[in-house]
Order: C-alpha cells, then sequence, then structure tokens
C-alpha cells in the first residue's frame, strides 16, 4: 500500500518535480506511470524509496510515514522495495553477478545460495549465461535486464521500474513485460514509468500520467494481455480489449497510439 | 548478517581494498609507522637514560671533606655523627694518607703532584652511602647543612646534582617523545584520512547501489573503517619491527660504550609495544572515521554520497 497527500517536490534550483499530487496504490497493483518526459515520474519513483523526500506532503509506504523514518530503518524499507533504476547503475568492475547479488549478500545470505538465487533470478532475465560477465561486455538490452534481475532477486513487495524497456527491441521488451506482469501476479506492487504508450495502450491496467509534476489522470484501462511466461511475445489471450486512441497525450517515444495487438514494430528504444 | 559475518566481511573487503590501492596504502602506512617509530626512539633513549640515572644514582655516594687541619679524632666523630642518620647505610673514614695512597693507585702519572706538601694536599673524607629509597630531598639537605656546620667540616659534595640534571633531560625526552609523536601521529591520522576518502570517492558509485538497495551504514562503512585500521596496526608493527632493528644495530655498534648504554642497553617492554602498535590501529581507525564524517541527517543526500563531494 502506498498513499500519497498533497504531495510536491521542488529541487534544490527550483525546478518542479512533482507537485500536489495525492493517490493511493493498494497492495498487489500493477501500475504504469507516464508522462512527457521531464514530468516528474522518477521523481515519484525516488521519493518511494525515499531517495529523495518530498518538499510538501506525506508518503505513506506499508503504514509507514517515510518523512518520519528514522535515518536508520531507511536500509530495511529499502530492502522491500526492487528499484530498475532509469540509467542502471551497474558497477563496472563486479561482474553481473556481484551487481546483482548485493542485496542477497547485505542479508547475510552464504555464498551457494547466493549463486543459486542469482542463476535462477538471471534465467528468468534470460540472461543465465552472462552470470560471469563484466558489464561492459554486454549490450545495453543485456544491462537492463541485469539492471531488472538485480531489482527482482529477493522478491521485493514492491517493484519500481524506471524505463526498464526503454534499451530493449519490441520483442524483449515484450518479454520483459510479460516477467513484470508474472511478478505483479505473484502478489508483489509494481509500478513501470515508460514513455511507451503503445505498451500501455496494450497492457492495461492502471495508468497514472503526469503532467509538469502534476496528476493529470488517473485511469483504469481493462487489463489487456496477462502474462504468459513461455508464450514469449507471442500471444495476448487476455481479451480483446480495445483501449481507443488517446488523443490527450503526446508521446516522444512510440509512435503513437495503437491497438492492442502483439508483435506490432512500435518501435521504443 | 550477523556480528561475526559483518566483520569477516569487513577484513575480507579491506584486504581486497589494500590490495588494490596497495600504493597509497603503503604511504599511509610509512606515515603511521613514522611517526610511530620516531616516538618510540625517544621513548627508547629516555628510557635507557632514565634507567642509567637510576643506576648511578644508587651507586652513587655522598662525600663529606674535612678542613686539612683536622685530626683523626674528628674524622671519627664525623664519621659518627653521619652514621648516626637512621637513612645512611654506612658512613666509612678515608684517612689523608688513604686519600693519597688512591690518588697514586688510580692516576699513577700524576703521582709527583702530591710530593713536596707541608700538609696531605688531599684531606681526609667520609664516604657516605645513603639507602636511597629512604632518603627524600629535603631530609638529605637538612643533613647536609647540619654536617657542614660542624667545625671539623669543609664541604659536602652531592652527585644528586648533576643526576638531577640528567633526570631533567630524560623528562625533557619523555616530553618530546609525546610532543614530536604525537604532531607526527596526527599528520599519519590525516594521510590515513585522505587515502580512505579516496578509495571511498573511487568506490561512491558502489556505495550509493548499496544504499538503495538497503545496506546500512555500518555495512557500508566497516570495510573502510578495517581498511584505516589494518593500515593503522601495520604500521604500528612496521615501527615496532623498525625499533628492533635498530636497537640492535646500536647495539652492535655501540656495544657496551656509553652511548649504548645510554640508547641500547634495554628494549622496550612488550606492553609498550603493544600500546604502540595499539596506537598505529587507533590512529587508523581515527583516519577513517574522520573521512567518512558524520551521518547526514538527511539520508536522501547521503544517498549521493558522503558529503565530500558535495
Ligand atoms: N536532482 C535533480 N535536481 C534538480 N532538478 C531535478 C533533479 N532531478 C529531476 N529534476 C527536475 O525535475 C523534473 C522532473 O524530473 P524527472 O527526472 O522526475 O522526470 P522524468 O519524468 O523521469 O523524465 P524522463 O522521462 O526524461 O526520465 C525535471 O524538470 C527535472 O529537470
Ligand atoms: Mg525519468
Amino acid at each position: 500500500m502506498i498513499e500519497l497527500y498533497h504531495v510536491s517536490k521542488r529541487y534544490p534550483g527550483g525546478q518542479i518535480g512533482l507537485s500536489d499530487v495525492s493517490l493511493s496504490i493498494p497492495r498487489g497493483q500493477m501500475v504504469f506511470l507516464t508522462g512527457a518526459s521531464g514530468s516528474g515520474k522518477s521523481t515519484f519513483l525516488k521519493m518511494i524509496y525515499r531517495e529523495e523526500v518530498p518538499t510538501e506532503g506525506q508518503i505513506l509506504v506499508n503504514g509507514r510515514n517515510l518523512a518520519a523514518l528514522p535515518a536508520k530503518k531507511i536500509p530495511y524499507l529499502r530492502r522491500t522495495i526492487g528499484v530498475v533504476f532509469q540509467e542502471f547503475r551497474l558497477i563496472a568492475r563486479k561482474t553481473v553477478f556481484e551487481n546483482i547479488s548485493y542485496l542477497p549478500r547485505i542479508l547475510g545470505m552464504d555464498s551457494a545460495r547466493q549463486r543459486k538465487l542469482a542463476y535462477d533470478t538471471l534465467r528468468r532475465v534470460g540472461l543465465a549465461h552472462r552470470i560471469n560477465a563484466f558489464p561492459l561486455s554486454l549490450s545495453g538490452g543485456e544491462r537492463q535486464r541485469v539492471a531488472i534481475a538485480r531489482a527482482l532477486i529477493n522478491e521485493p513487495e514492491i517493484l519500481l521500474a524506471d524505463e526498464p524497456t526503454g534499451n530493449l527491441d519490441p520483442e524483449l521488451s515484450e518479454e520483459i513485460l510479460h516477467l513484470l506482469l508474472e511478478v505483479n501476479l505473484r502478489g508483489t506492487t509494481v509500478i513501470l514509468a515508460t514513455h511507451d504508450r503503445a505498451l500501455i495502450d496494450r497492457v492495461g491496467h492502471r495508468v497514472l500520467t503526469l503532467d509538469q509534476g502534476k496528476l493529470a489522470e488517473d485511469r483504469e484501462l481493462p487489463p489487456g494481455i496477462v502474462p504468459n511466461m513461455r508464450a514469449g511475445a507471442a500471444s495476448a489471450p487476455g481479451g480483446d480489449a480495445a483501449p481507443e486512441p488517446d488523443a490527450a497525450l503526446e508521446s516522444d517515444a512510440a509512435p503513437g497510439p495503437t491497438t492492442a495487438l502483439p508483435a506490432e514494430a512500435g518501435g521504443t528504444s | 548478517m550477523n556480528l561475526a559475518q559483518a566483520l569477516a566481511y569487513f577484513l575480507r573487503e579491506a584486504v581486497v581494498g589494500l590490495a588494490r590501492g596497495w600504493k597509497t596504502s603503503l604511504l599511509a602506512v610509512m606515515t603511521i609507522g613514522f611517526s610511530l617509530f620516531l616516538s618510540g626512539i625517544f621513548l627508547l633513549v629516555s628510557i635507557n637514560l632514565g634507567s642509567m640515572v637510576d643506576a648511578w644514582r644508587n651507586e652513587s655516594r655522598i662525600m663529606v671533606y674535612l678542613e686539612a687541619d683536622s685530626d683523626a679524632a674528628d674524622l671519627a666523630r664525623v664519621a659518627d655523627l653521619i652514621e648516626s642518620m637512621p637513612w645512611v647505610r654506612a658512613a666509612r673514614p678515608v684517612q689523608a694518607e688513604e686519600a693519597r695512597e688512591r690518588f697514586i693507585a688510580a692516576y699513577p702519572s700524576m703521582a709527583d703532584l702530591l710530593e713536596g706538601w707541608d700538609q696531605d694536599p688531599l684531606p681526609a673524607s667520609v664516604a657516605v652511602e645513603p639507602d636511597w629509597p629512604a632518603v627524600n630531598a629535603t631530609t638529605l639537605a637538612n643533613a647536609t647543612t647540619t654536617w657542614r656546620e660542624d667545625p671539623a667540616v669543609s664541604s659536602v659534595d652531592d652527585d644528586r646534582d648533576w643526576l638531577a640534571q640528567l633526570e631533567v633531560v630524560t623528562t625533557m625526552l619523555r616530553g618530546l617523545a609525546t610532543v614530536v609523536g604525537g604532531a607526527l601521529l596526527i599528520t599519519a591520522v590525516f594521510t590515513i584520512a585522505s587515502v580512505i576518502r579516496l578509495a571511498a570517492h573511487q568506490h561512491r558509485d558502489e556505495i550509493t547501489v548499496l544504499r538503495l538497495v538497503g545496506a546500512t551504514e555500518f555495512y557500508i562503512r566497516g570495510p573502510f573503517y578495517a581498511e584505516g585500521t589494518i593500515q593503522g596496526t601495520l604500521g604500528g608493527l612496521g615501527a615496532v619491527g623498525a625499533l628492533a632493528a635498530s636497537f640492535i644495530a646500536l647495539q652492535r655498534r655501540f656495544g657496551d660504550g656509553l652511548l649504548g648504554s645510554l640508547v641500547a642497553s634495554q628494549f622496550l617492554n612488550p606492553t609498550l609495544l603493544v600500546a604502540l602498535v595499539a596506537l598505529g590501529a587507533a590512529a587508523g581507525l581515527a583516519g577513517a572515521i574522520l573521512s567518512l564524517g558524520r551521518e547526514k541527517a538527511d539520508s536522501a543526500r547521503a544517498a549521493a554520497g558522503w558529503g565530500s563531494e558535495e
């Protein structure tokens, strides 16, 4: 459960990150966060894991008021939140295994278990064969998947993904999307920030639209596709939900809204 | 992660860190080592000098010289007077002839200096052997005054004057050890602090990730604290090793001579050696703590680094 009450964020330089946002996200919900570049998507996510603090308003995560959370408790909050950072934040000196195993190590898991967990998680993102590679030897999409694996490794209660499909080709982003939906089905609250209107329209669920820091729209699209792990990018059996083209929103990445069918070339990246 | 696991992890990370940045680490180790070594040398000299002063003092006597015209009865009387003091272990009268024979025995080439005098050129005297631990300065001063008042006594000669001066030198050396060693140690703490700050700066990306995935400050800082402590300990051990080597070299070179006994008859005792190493370790830890600074109240800023780069 994530609750925001009149949350505003003004950066020291005067830039508006968020402006008077109030909303509530129940446990286990799948939420898309969209809006133009600079509209505050990353700011929104950063406040939930408390990399940034609001200048006004209150944020409650699982009933805990983040503003009142003592510094000593912050690490424990963060352990329950998996974050896929927009800029990945992979450590070049460390292998893929080491990069995704920070949390298991902090939690004191023995190395055999760390290894197994890393392997299993990498398999979910299709990178098990690269477990010993260094990030610089990976492609952009592979790095992105390592970042996703790091966020997923300890089955977080909340998964925050900032443009997790930004660097992926349509097929791969479809696969990642399936992965995130599957994670969501297991009970994790997922908030996915993206420019990709086509993706949102195809998938449905709740969509929050930010515009210059304000919550411009909060609506529920009928679920489009349901996760189907094995099928990869193929099927969309969840019904023929037909999200109407959404005129109100510009999209600087996707070439305009498309109807909900898979395998269209509507490029991200 | 329990405490034992954490400590093992800190040590492992610290050793990796030391190995990776071994050149800067070596610099830190050497500054600590040098300052402790210098303090150790001052300590070594002052301790040796101090024990020599003690030894001399225990052997030293007080000589009470009689007037040239005094006779054997005067000598006996003065000796009795002195011996009656409770803190005097022995008071041995030395006749004028005996003094002369001793002089000739000690300096045969100057024997003719003593020829052709009307009276004995060397006066009779009483050699006083005090029970040093039982005497304090006031008792002694009072006693010498009383003895001087005796008409047969011409002068009282007390080695303690210059022994006291030597003692001042020892105390000064000890002070110097503290001041110079302390100043250098502070320099060393700052050196370690910059070395650790550099290491932390090189790892700031990783530190940020650690923070964001939920590492505690203790977990993040532990390896750096361990690194500083290890550097300090190595510096301390290096200093002890260098001190031992210098000590042996000085003994070889100067043996039992005055200089040898001044600096190299007695090594620092184990407690002091352990204290030197512990001081090094503490200095290293202090440097690490200094370099990482205090935790920012606002963890949002803390997530971005340790303040130093902001
Ligand atoms: N650390 C910061 N300091 C100052 N201003 C910032 C900072 N981070 C973000 N901003 C500003 O806050 C506003 C919102 O930024 P934010 O990164 O949240 O946007 P975004 O929606 O994630 O954009 P994008 O789609 O490009 O990632 C922008 O105007 C941005 O310039
Ligand atoms: Mg962003």
